[in-house]
């Protein structure tokens, strides 16, 4: 076995140049599938810990009918819906949460931004922090009723996304109305808080003109210990009472993290597979490189196979030979496409780090992707070698020796 | 001479069949992904344009500034109202106005309760005629809505299927909309646009009556007279809000657009997803043109001898040259010819599938004369540059070493 490893690595040297292009073919198909699959990876990674943040001890309850995160016409969740939830078993605490539309203004800028609502109470302030994943990267959080300051997302300070950029301190208009900026917030990729600004919830209320009533969104911590899946059906049944509807004509959706993590992983899920789907195309065409360059390699050595045979070598250690060699191709293309593939999402990665600030892009190599692309690879170079091999071992012995 | 380089070529790939063929298979399996990809990507393009120059061009759409790409009137920040309309209606080649309001309505049917959009439709003959005509409305069965209808509705072709109620919805049923009744006068036919397919159309004043809406619309469609420029017209309408709202150039809360700028919009994004696509389906291409590379330096190496016999008989570097790069780039050729065969097939194939399977007549395959010329030219560039390098070589051995080599 050994020795026919050794005679195939001697075959393969002995045509250095034509070695080097078949697996040139078969190290782009597979540096084109890791750097993608490596890079979608990763962006999937950050988004979990974004919700992994968020803490599974958290469920949120939207109105159905709501589109893109806005108030619907048709249902609405209530101040008073929160206040009756709360005395559900198992729920430890509940919290409105406000998200509406502003107009943020600067001497001849006028931005539609995300606005969301801080509740005064401490509890619930500090969880819709954390739904939220609000961390404070400058200044501070404005104190409790505090009505003439906000905090702003990244992008205001970090780009000129208004006329300049927004410091701690600066006075900005939203709706007509001054505001001073106590706070900025860290990055987080997500665009409605990133582009967003964040204010006392009777504030928002009195600028846009609420009922304080009115909630776009229901956050729930759940108490420690409490099955999340039970919690959850009890707000359902709690809230279909409130509602007065009937099971399975819910106008509410009450969803934890998880539910929503799923939903995002199936969506993109399909996208990474069309993606990679049609990278490795590349792959199916380095295969038939790999095929052709067997055949050419058997009909090189059809004499050498015709001596081996005569010195008795069988037709199973002919078909190895050949195998073993095709094998190799694809193994070795596979290293350098492995390694070639890494650099080129680590490129990426930190391009779009330092030049967009993206915080959501990055690779991650996990030990299933690189053991997975050297044995896909591997496989490769061995299928595409068994017709090549099959037709090798087949030859007549005498007429291969004849064979000029 | 060229008859000859040709010749020449042709009778090497009869010789060596098998590795012409699996060189071949490599340049066409990449050029029927590209071609299928960029087929199905213009056909979306062709088929989303053709539903908006039956629109037309000339129609121009106000709406209030909003965040999100949803549907009109939502998640804005200003709304806008009927006296915003009246403003335009004074603008100089401005034809005719109608107003949109489109809000979320919880339906109830067959015991079931589901969330859906509701459009409104004008109560003005030609206001009708306007929203009819921009959104080519028409029933499949009953009638559209006109003047005198009051707790009237006509559904959109989804609620035909008996998948949204459990029941199909057809024609003299009653839909409880936000807890009022309305009688269904008519079922819309398919237009394949989700939106309209999925939704619901109310008398104006109905609305406005269900909502307890004063004169606020979501959305104001104008149609330009004939012999204006719809983006001067447009211009027009920006500057005349702007005066009338009271905001700054560059502060507005509203924006205009013509159906042709939305149009363009719509073809740029679908132009960098198919470019996207093509590109990644273009690294096979490269993968192919190494495959020539390679067959061309076997090639080149198996016929040591013979470039040595026709160099002797007095071939020139550049024949020689000439000679190598025909072979490779009629690879890539053939290949291409055979790839784009295959491409069509695939993308037709793609076609038939979605319009079945989906009813949907936005999946289309186009195959423009562009396409096929430029993956024809561009399977023969590839073909001649992957044969390069291995021409050169050859065109420089020295022919007395060629003609020694066993």
């Amino acid at each position: 076995m050994f020795e026919l490893a050794l005679h195939a690595v001697r075959g393969i040297r002995h045509r250095q140049l034509r070695s080097w292009l078949t697996m040139l073919g078969i190290f782009v198909g597979i540096a084109a599938v890791v750097a993608l699959i490596s890079l979608s990876e990763g962006l999937k990674v950050s988004i979990q810990e974004q919700f992994e943040k968020i803490g599974g001890d958290k469920i949120f309850i939207q109105p159905k009918g709501t589109f893109g995160g806005f108030e619907s016409d048709a249902a609405q969740l209530t101040v008073s819906d929160k206040d009756e939830l709360a005395r559900v078993s198992g729920v430890d605490e509940t919290t409105t949460y406000v998200l509406e539309v502003g107009l943020l203004s600067s001497e001849d800028e006028n931005l539609p931004v995300y606005i969301s609502g801080v509740p005064d109470n401490a509890k619930e302030r500090a969880l819709v922090i954390e739904i939220g994943t609000w961390e404070i990267e400058q200044g501070k959080w404005f104190e409790k009723g505090n009505h003439d300051k906000i905090v702003i997302g990244n992008d205001f300070f970090r780009t000129e996304i208004l006329d300049k950029k927004v410091n701690v301190g600066d006075i900005v208009d939203v709706n007509g109305q001054k505001f001073t900026v106590s706070g900025v917030l860290k990055r987080i990729g997500d665009p409605s808080t990133d582009g967003g600004i964040f204010m006392d919830e009777d504030a928002l209320r009195s600028l846009l003109g609420l009922t304080a009533e009115e909630t776009n969104f229901i956050g729930v911590r759940v108490e420690k210990g409490a099955d999340m899946a039970v919690v959850q059906e009890r707000l359902k049944k709690e809230l279909r009472k409130l509602h007065n509807v009937e099971k399975g004509q819910e106008d509410f959706e009450v969803q934890s993290p998880e539910d929503l993590l799923a939903v995002f992983n199936s969506i993109f899920g399909i996208i990474q597979v069309v993606l990679v789907g049609i990278a490795a195309i590349s792959l199916l065409v380095g295969a038939v490189g790999i095929m052709n360059t067997m055949y050419t390699s058997v009909l090189e050595r059809t004499n050498e196979i015709g001596v081996m045979k005569a010195v008795g070598a069988r037709n199973g250690d002919i078909l190895t030979l050949f195998i073993i060699e095709s094998g190799v191709l694809g193994f070795v293309g596979g290293i350098i496409g492995i390694l070639l593939g890494s650099g080129m999402s680590k490129l990426v990665e930190i391009v779009a780090g330092q030049v967009f600030g993206s915080p959501l892009i990055r690779a991650v190599f996990p030990l299933s992707l690189i053991v997975g692309a050297l044995i896909f690879a591997t496989l490769i170079g061995i299928l595409s070698g068994v017709l090549p091999a099959y037709q090798a071992a087949r030859l007549q012995p005498v007429e291969a020796l004849r064979y000029e | 001479m060229m008859q000859f380089y040709a010749r020449f070529a042709v009778r090497t790939f009869t010789h060596s069949k098998l590795r012409t063929w699996l060189t071949m298979l490599g340049i066409f399996i990449g050029i029927a992904a590209i071609v299928s990809l960029i087929s199905l990507g213009q056909g979306l393009k062709t088929a989303i344009g053709a539903q908006f120059s039956a629109l037309g061009t000339d129609r121009i759409i106000v709406q209030a500034k909003s965040l999100n790409f949803g549907p009109p009137g939502q998640g804005t920040v200003a709304t806008l109202t009927e006296k915003d309309m009246e403003e335009i209606e004074r603008v100089a080649g401005v034809g005719e106005v109608a107003a949109r309001l489109l809000k979320t309505a919880k339906a109830e049917f067959n015991d079931r309760t589901q969330f859906t959009f509701i459009g409104s439709i004008p109560e003005t003959q030609e206001g009708r005629r306007l929203i009819a005509d921009m959104f080519r409305l028409r029933t499949d069965k009953g009638r559209l809505l006109t003047s005198g209808d009051r707790k009237k509705v006509v559904v959109g072709s989804n609620y035909a299927d008996k998948d949204i109620f459990g029941k199909p919805v057809d024609v003299g049923a009653r839909l409880i909309l936000n807890g009022e009744s309305f009688e269904v006068v008519g079922v819309m036919a398919k237009l394949g646009q989700p939106q309209i397919d999925g939704s619901i159309l109310m008398p104006e004043d109905a609305m406005r009556e269900l909502y307890g809406l004063d004169d606020e619309v979501s959305a104001i469609v104008v149609q330009s007279q004939k012999g204006v420029e719809p983006s001067v017209v447009s211009e027009r309408i920006l500057k005349k809000l702007r005066t009338f709202r009271d905001v700054k150039e560059g502060r507005e809360d509203f924006t205009v657009q013509t159906s042709g700028e939305l149009l363009a919009t719509l073809g740029t994004i679908l132009d960098i997803v198919t470019a996207v696509l093509a590109g990644i389906a273009g690294i096979s291409l490269i993968v192919g043109g190494i495959g020539i590379m390679n067959t061309m330096y076997t090639s080149v190496l198996e016929r040591t001898n013979d470039i040595g016999l026709m160099k002797a008989v007095g071939a020139q570097n550049k024949d020689i040259l000439m000679l190598f790069l025909m072979e490779s780039g009629l690879l890539g050729l053939v290949g291409g010819a055979i790839g784009i065969v295959i491409g069509v097939l695939l993308g037709k194939g793609v076609e038939i599938i979605a319009t079945f399977a989906l009813g949907t007549a936005l999946v289309q395959a186009s195959f423009p004369w562009y396409l096929i010329i430029g993956a024809l030219v561009f399977s023969f560039v590839v073909g001649s540059l992957a044969g390069t390098l291995p021409a050169i070589q050859a065109s420089h051995l020295s022919p007395v070493d060629a003609l020694r080599r066993a």
